[in-house]
């Protein structure tokens, strides 16, 4: 786990997966369903995709709402999870997933300005 | 050298029976200068010999052939290639390719004697042209039933009706027009004399070249549908019985008045057709009757009005005249609308308004980006007036804040980004540049028109996230007016404020620091005079300014905080309400605590670090103990909302993107 937060994550959304196949990546959305084993549950996208998200140890507390989850990208276009957060709504204020979703894609629209890869060797 | 004309060939022509290159003389030749658009059209009454039909139109491209005269009364020439075709319900036998055979002079003169074939068009006059007037009646009505006719009433009652009786010359009924004051244009003016009720008169120019020969037919009985159409141009105050098809171009409120003489109220709309266009007012009674009838863009057939010399001019039609509704004023809504023009706006862009001068009447368009709430002022005479202030912009990249005022201010619906578009409204100087809608301006929400429809597809796609310059000041206190937006960076980059002028901009920041030392100072407790008071040694307080002494003081906020964003920092003062918003409580309570708990007054502080919030700032060159430096000043301190700062930052990249 540590070493999967020294790299760089990009953001992604659902159709940003396949470029990242066996990446790191950082995945923002909304919890759809949660497995009964508490092992693997589901997000929902900015633009309403849902990619499947595996753990390592079953969940111990209730799902639901925004979850932020870092992870590898297997080929299969799950995300083995590493770690992930539950982004909690503060002060009344809701994460809007589709303006995070645009946001998401400006980033990929202009690498130049994003440099990832950068980051990665610096 | 006599050409046999091809007998037959007239008949044929009208029953749409095929023939090939007739050979026809031509009997007369009348030209239809343009209404408003285009060339002159020239229509011909030719002959078999035997039969003559006057409904043939020279396609334009044939014109020089009058025009260079080889096509006269009396020559003969050669069909090569017509169409038939159907204008304003009429028959038309479009002439598209013809030889001239033989030329008037070589021909002499009328070949046979051919009866007047009339086409569903009535053709009074021709039968009076015609020599033979006796064929006129029996012609007629022995094709009365196979000329179609969709224009029902006209032919066939013309036959039928009683008008026989009236005293109208004849059913041949020439014109008596041409003693009638009425201008027409280039057409035998309409007959006003006619006795017919209510509908007669001049058939519009409908098609430019192509108005059906002159009417003055009576209109059949009020029951049936078509009527005889005046156009605009052609009304004065000496026509009687007109009925004129228009669209309505441009509505007004209705206004009440109240004067020595009593009270009243009236409306005005402007209406328009191809011939021109006129204003029309409804006054008392009236405005009951019409107002909600009448509707902005929709064409109504209107009649039995009168038509005076304007009493005060508050259009910019060219019209000499213009109408009265009275109580016997019939306004009907009429669907065959697509031969009155549509209303043509030609709106400014608002980029241009700069170069407009104030006071001017344009139109304009825009979407609606943000609308103020409905304020009620009272106005120099005493009266209560609503207002409602928005903001417009469009394609051009700008946005300018339009005033709207009474009734329109309190219609109006500003939900979804509605387009709004102004007819006659108001250039003003106020706040750079700015916009008025009148009394007499007429304001359309997302109306029918190309341009509206354009600017919603521009807005849906890119406009909504633009953050376009206004042309109006950034000046309202509670924020409705477009936004300034800079970055602290740019205060430097751009040098705001340089020019020793105020510059006002807004910024999303954060307080990085505050100097809780001199937050709080001593001030004078009388009225409004803020002035730093010296404490005496008998424990009073001095104001140099009212060079009084008084026991107390009042604690006044005079706070430095230093704003950063991504860019750039820089020092700002928060005064009294500034900093009160800031820090969450006023100076006499933050002077309570700076007297009496240090750990509260300090706590009071630290919240504000690393917040952030949108600033609106005043930049200033400023003179100081001879000292010449920028001094900013926090007018307003707002909330930050991040999905908006967010949405505009998007934009922004987005917009950039695409410029480059």
């Amino acid at each position: 786990m540590s070493t999967i937060l020294d790299a760089p994550r990009p953001r992604v959304n659902f159709s940003l997966l396949s470029r990242f196949i066996c990446k790191p990546v950082c995945f923002v959305g909304r919890v759809e369903k949660v497995h009964s084993t508490g092992k693997t549950f589901t997000l929902a996208d900015g633009e309403g995709q849902c990619v499947s998200v595996e753990l390592n140890d079953a969940l111990e507390e209730e799902l639901s709402g925004i979850v932020e989850v870092i992870g590898i990208v297997s080929n299969k276009g799950a995300i083995i999870a590493s770690t992930f957060t539950m982004l909690r709504e503060e002060r009344g204020i809701l994460f809007d997933l589709e303006l995070y979703n645009e946001a998401v894609n400006v980033i990929h629209d202009f690498p130049q300005h994003y440099p990832f890869d950068a980051a990665e060797s610096g | 050298m006599s050409v046999n004309l091809t007998a037959g060939a007239i008949e044929a022509l009208f029953n749409e029976c095929p023939v090939e290159n007739p050979v026809l003389q031509v009997m007369n030749i009348r030209e239809y200068p343009p209404g408003k658009q285009g060339h002159t059209r020239y229509r011909l009454k030719l002959s078999d010999g035997v039969r003559s039909l006057s409904c043939f139109l020279l396609a334009s491209q044939l014109n020089h052939l009058k025009e260079a005269e080889l096509l006269e009364p009396n020559c003969v020439c050669m069909l090569k290639k017509t169409i038939s075709s159907y204008l304003a319900k009429k028959r038309v036998l479009v002439v598209l390719d013809m030889d001239v055979l033989q030329t008037a002079a070589d021909v002499g003169g009328k070949i046979g004697n051919p009866a007047q074939l009339t086409d569903k068009t009535a053709d009074q006059q021709e039968a009076h042209r015609s020599t033979s007037s006796s064929d006129e009646i029996p012609g007629p009505s022995g094709y009365d039933t196979r000329s179609s006719c969709e224009n029902s009433g006209i032919k066939s009652s013309l036959m039928k009706s009683s008008w026989k009786g009236s005293p109208v010359k004849g059913p041949g009924m020439p014109p008596p027009m041409k003693a009638s004051p009425v201008k027409g244009p280039g057409m035998p003016p309409p007959m006003q004399a006619s006795p017919v009720k209510a509908f007669g008169m001049a058939s519009p120019v409908k098609r430019s070249g192509m108005p059906s020969p002159m009417p003055a037919s009576p209109s059949p009985g009020p029951s049936q549908s078509p009527t005889k159409l005046t156009p605009i141009d052609d009304l004065n105050p000496y026509v009687s019985n007109w009925t004129v098809r228009a669209r309505v171009t441009n509505k007004s409120d209705v206004c009440n008045w109240s004067n020595s003489r009593g009270e009243g109220k009236l409306f005005s709309f402007e209406v328009m057709d191809e011939s021109g266009e006129i204003r029309i007012t409804a006054f008392n009674s009236e405005v009951d009757k019409f107002f909600s009838l009448v509707e902005q863009n929709k064409v109504y057939l209107i009649s039995k009005c009168s038509v005076k010399l304007p009493i005060k001019r508050f259009t910019s039609l060219k019209n000499d005249y213009e109408i009265t509704l009275g109580a016997n004023s019939r306004i009907v809504p009429c669907d065959d609308d697509h031969d009155v023009p549509t209303v043509h706006y030609d709106f400014v862009p608002i980029s241009q308004l700069e170069a407009k001068d104030p006071e001017s009447i344009i139109n304009v368009i825009g979407v609606c980006e943000e609308a103020g709430e409905v304020s009620l002022i009272t106005t120099k005479a005493g009266k209560p007036l609503f207002k409602r202030a928005l903001e417009l912009t469009d394609a051009s990249g700008k946005t300018v804040t339009l005033t709207l005022w009474g009734d329109k201010a309190q219609r109006f619906d500003a939900s979804c980004h509605p387009v709004v578009a102004v007819k006659g409204a108001r250039v003003s100087a106020f706040g750079g540049r700015s916009l008025s809608a009148p009394f007499s301006s007429t304001l359309m929400v997302n109306p029918d028109i190309p341009e509206a429809f354009e600017l919603r597809a521009w807005y849906n796609q890119v406009g909504h996230g633009l953050c376009s310059q206004s042309l109006t000041e950034v000046r309202s206190p509670n924020g409705e007016f477009r936004t300034n937006w800079k970055s602290l960076s740019d205060v430097k980059t751009e040098q705001l404020g340089h020019d020793g002028k105020a510059y006002y901009f807004s910024s999303v920041a954060t307080v990085v620091y505050a100097c809780k030392e001199n937050a709080l100072y001593r001030a004078c407790p009388a009225g409004s005079c803020y002035k730093k008071v010296q404490e005496r040694d008998d424990g009073r307080y001095h104001c140099d300014k009212c060079g009084k002494d008084y026991p107390v003081f009042k604690y006044r906020f005079m706070l430095s905080v230093n704003l950063a964003d991504f860019g750039d920092n820089m020092w700002a003062t928060c005064f009294q309400e500034t900093a009160e918003t800031l820090l969450g409580l006023n100076a006499e309570q933050l002077g309570h605590l700076k007297d009496t708990d240090e750990d509260a007054f300090n706590e009071v502080f630290q919240k504000v670090y690393f917040s952030s919030h949108i600033f609106r700032n005043r930049v200033k060159l400023e003179m100081y103990n001879d000292e010449c430096r920028m001094r900013v000043t926090v007018m307003d301190v707002l909330p930050l909302d991040h999905r908006q700062y967010s949405r505009r930052l998007l934009n922004s990249v987005r917009a950039l993107a695409r410029d480059n």
